[in-house]
């Protein structure tokens, strides 16, 4: 981070709570690209680039200033396109006026933002005559840059932040359409069995049914249209769908590899996911097949060999979860009845022991189940200056968390994932939860080659099912370490990152703890926060960077799970018919 | 352990500004001896309220503040040993309800939940503290009143008060001042004068008025009065500022630079 902010002290970023502040609503300063000249779009304020601060600081003040008086709100904009004349004219008069109602509340500025020439305009509406009329106006001053009304109406509606507009609420509560559903009967039979009596398959009109229909009270259904005969009454009510809706999370459908006609390895196993498809908002479901693969016994134990870390150990030895009664304290709630009996024993004995005779409760219990879910994947092969590549990075802090976590008592497993497309989703068993960490585990580990692709969201929904299945502990935690990088075939950029986002929240939603790593990767952070989303993660060129915080980083992601979440709710809406 | 010496009534009335109808509410509930929840923002003055409430009353005051290892005997009490015997010793909450003070617990919330419903007897129609560890039930004497304080939103997302806990209560909101009030509070506070305490205020206006902040909280009423009380004493308005706002509010050096250009359109130069 901190050679990062170096690189960035002199970045206009620095304006932005400036900005915001002005403008009242979230502003970001970038620079201008290609050295265009200061305008905003309404959510970015871009600046001349490379030119004194002082400079770029009253740029970006116009700028804001602007859009906090409404100056350009879209009925303006639209009344400014395609007029470049009329749009610098409004600018000279609604820039002055502006700046002049801005003047005393931002004093220590006033020498920088005096602009020569009158203030000639009392309002929006009357600036904007003036630029339309004919009257010999003042030129605005360069840095004043100019207004873009094709940018200002291209994000207002689509700005992060901003309000929904009506197009996009009718959006939101559009039906799925539906197709006819085939085969549940019994949810859409709508037609009314007594009704059917009254039918007469002979006669055209069916007004004798629908007045019974409508007597009765029986039908469910509207008038059928003209042409439709008495024996095929419409049926268009609204019915229980048989397919996920769009916010609804198909649940995993186990695979049975192995049977009693085709016994295969044991271990093996696997379940199909469902993915996030951002572009149509809606899962897909069945649709990335993940294998759980059991590795068998290492051949070369000897390259077993494990990095301590021992800030590491100290910070995890002082995790606590639960709490946890203390006998024979110097200091507690309550007297321990032994500790002051022997004490009094050995007073009249005529020995003066320390007296420790109190009961303390302390958050020192752990009841951790740890999942490490390692990238294996080819996108781990970048070398660093030092010519270990991520991979290697990560692997090395995979061993030590697993060992440093199983020396401390809590239930730990590691598991590798890599992938060739989505039907080879391949979970490698390096440990399973029942098995010890020794040195066949750690040389298998350590063997492990990279290779295949990144498909992340399927490896952490299965992840999060054996940390929920298998770790037995109430409270779970999935470390995942990857670059932060999901790449596959028909797994890319967006798509990919919405999803791997979508898998935290499930998981994190089904009450297991999230927290990414990203070790060695140079990922740049504004990635990272849109792969991991709110999950819990940092990133660090070697693991020893973040063990002394590691502690921190272990409860920030387990105590999320303290809080009710609202999102978990939202997504315990599962899938009716996949059922395990 | 040190137990909480009420605070002293004879001493000059701690200075309180009300804003709105805070002081009408509070005395109405003293009357009946009912329990108040206050929230509030970080530093907006609900210690502060508390005091000069006490004060106005005529009552003792006992404050505990609450941490996530505060026990239910940190509160009620407990045995310790004292040469050869055990002797019991009040909590803060037991000497408050024998002596008729208020007992104001400040961030309860940090407290463990099950220290939280201590409590509860306390708060409704019985006004009793029972001590299982004496094996007796006190009676609380007439101007004992319960005052909790809770941050909503404040990093104790992680906790929450107990819906059974929090429908004991009359709840109080404080907020920070607006400008006016707020420029008098800082300006008497930190002992600077009127346009200083003004800028300053105006500082913590335009930190509180972001939209979208990034910033975890805002700058409070004492984080103003610290920034005046370091520029009363010699330092300039910026470097106070910066000392005592800017650099507090955020760890990160991107975010205090951004802070940092904010705060110098604001103030004067």
């Amino acid at each position: 981070m901190t050679a990062a902010a170096g690189a960035r002290s002199g970045h206009p970023g620095r304006f932005r709570l400036l900005a915001t502040a002005l403008a009242g609503r979230p502003l970001g300063v970038e620079d201008a690209p290609g050295g265009d000249g200061p305008y905003t779009d309404g959510v970015n304020v871009f600046v001349s680039p490379g030119v004194a601060a002082d400079d770029q600081r009253r740029q970006v003040v116009l700028q804001a200033a602007l859009l906090g008086a409404g100056s350009l709100d879209a009925p303006v904009a639209r009344a400014l396109r395609g007029r470049p004349k009329v749009a610098r004219r409004y600018l000279a008069v609604e820039g002055r006026r502006v700046l002049a109602d801005l003047a005393p509340r931002l004093p220590s500025l006033a020498l920088a933002l005096a602009v020569d020439g009158p203030v000639v305009s009392t309002g929006v509406e009357e600036s904007l005559a003036l630029a339309s009329g004919r009257a010999r106006l003042p030129e605005p001053p360069a840095w004043f840059g100019r207004i873009r009304p094709g940018r200002l109406l291209g994000t207002a509606a689509a700005g992060p932040g901003s309000p929904p507009t009506p197009s996009d609420l009718r959006a939101a509560l559009a039906l799925t359409p539906e197709a006819e559903a085939g085969e549940d009967d019994d949810e859409s039979g709508e037609e009314s069995k007594l009704l059917k009596l009254f039918q007469n398959p002979l006669a055209k009109s069916n007004a004798l049914s629908e007045f019974l229909g409508r007597l009765l009270g029986m039908s469910r259904t509207p008038a059928p249209g003209p042409g439709a005969s008495g024996g095929d009454l419409a049926t268009a009510a609204a019915r229980r769908v048989g397919a996920v809706g769009p916010d609804a999370r198909p649940l995993p459908v186990p695979l049975s590899l192995t049977g009693d006609e085709a016994p295969g390895p044991a271990g093996v196993g696997g379940a199909l996911y469902p993915e996030w498809d951002v572009h149509k908002a809606r899962y897909r479901p069945e649709w990335c097949r993940v294998l759980e693969i059991p590795l068998g016994p290492a051949a070369d134990v000897a390259a077993g060999a494990v990095e301590r870390d021992q800030v590491l150990h100290r910070r995890l030895a002082r995790l606590g979860l639960g709490p946890k009664v203390l006998r024979r304290r110097p200091d507690g709630d309550d007297l321990d009845v032994d500790a002051l009996i022997d004490l009094a024993v050995d007073l009249r004995a005529g020995h003066s022991p320390a007296e420790h005779v109190y009961l303390e409760r302390r958050k020192l219990a752990r009841n951790l189940g740890v999942l490490v879910l390692l990238d294996a994947s080819g996108s781990a092969t970048d070398l660093d200056p030092a010519g270990r590549s991520v991979h290697e990075h990560q692997r090395r802090a995979a061993v030590t968390l697993a060992a440093t976590l199983e020396e401390l008592g809590d239930r730990v497993a590691v598991y590798g994932f890599r992938s060739r497309g989505r039907s080879a989703v391949e979970m490698l068993a390096v440990k399973p939860f029942g098995h010890r960490f020794g040195a066949g585990g750690r040389a298998h580990l350590h063997r492990l080659a990279p290779a295949g692709y990144t498909r992340l969201g399927a490896a952490v929904r299965h992840a999060g099912e054996v940390l929920k299945a298998q770790a037995g502990t109430p409270n779970r935690l999935l470390v995942v370490l990857s670059d932060g990088f999901p790449f596959d075939d028909g797994y890319e950029s967006r798509y990919a990152e919405a999803d791997a986002r979508k898998a935290l929240e499930e998981v994190r939603g089904d009450g297991v703890a999230c927290l990414c790593l990203s070790i060695g990767a140079p990922t740049p952070t504004e990635s990272l926060d849109r792969v991991f989303g709110s999950a819990s993660h940092a990133s660090a060129p070697v693991l020893s960077d973040l063990s002394p915080r590691m502690d921190e980083l272990f409860l920030g992601a387990l105590k999320e799970l303290a809080v009710p979440n609202p999102a978990a709710r939202r997504n315990a809406v599962r899938f009716p018919s996949a059922g395990w | 352990m040190g137990v909480p010496r009420p605070v002293e009534a004879d001493l000059a009335a701690p200075f309180y500004r009300p804003v709105g109808d805070e002081v009408e509410v509070f005395l109405a509930a003293a009357r009946r001896g009912l329990p108040v929840l206050l929230k509030g923002p970080t530093g907006c003055g609900k210690t502060r309220f508390v005091e000069a409430m006490a004060h106005r009353l005529g009552r003792g005051l006992v404050t505990v503040a609450g941490h996530e290892d505060l026990t239910s005997a940190d509160l009620v009490g407990r045995f310790l040993l004292k040469g050869g015997e055990t002797v019991w010793v009040d909590g803060p909450l037991t000497r408050a309800v024998r002596d008729g003070a208020i007992c104001y617990l400040d961030e309860v919330v940090e407290a463990r939940q099950d220290t939280t419903v201590v409590i509860h007897p306390l708060t409704d129609h019985r006004r009793q503290l029972p001590v299982d560890r004496l094996g007796i039930v006190l009676d609380a004497e007439p101007g004992f009143q319960l005052v909790i304080s809770y941050n909503p939103g404040y990093q104790s997302v992680l906790k929450d008060l107990k819906d059974s806990t929090r429908q004991r209560f009359v709840a109080i909101e404080l907020g920070f001042p607006p400008p006016d009030v707020e420029t008098d509070v800082v300006a008497h506070e930190a002992e600077v004068d009127r346009d200083t305490a003004a800028a300053l205020v105006a500082v913590g206006q335009a930190i509180r008025n972001l939209a979208a902040s990034p910033l975890r909280e805002v700058a409070s009423t004492r984080a103003l009065i610290l920034a005046g009380s370091m520029a009363a004493a010699g330092l300039s308005l910026r470097r106070a500022v910066q000392s005592a706002v800017v650099d507090i509010l955020s760890d990160d050096p991107d975010l205090a630079a951004a802070l940092g250009e904010l705060v110098d359109a604001v103030l004067p130069r």
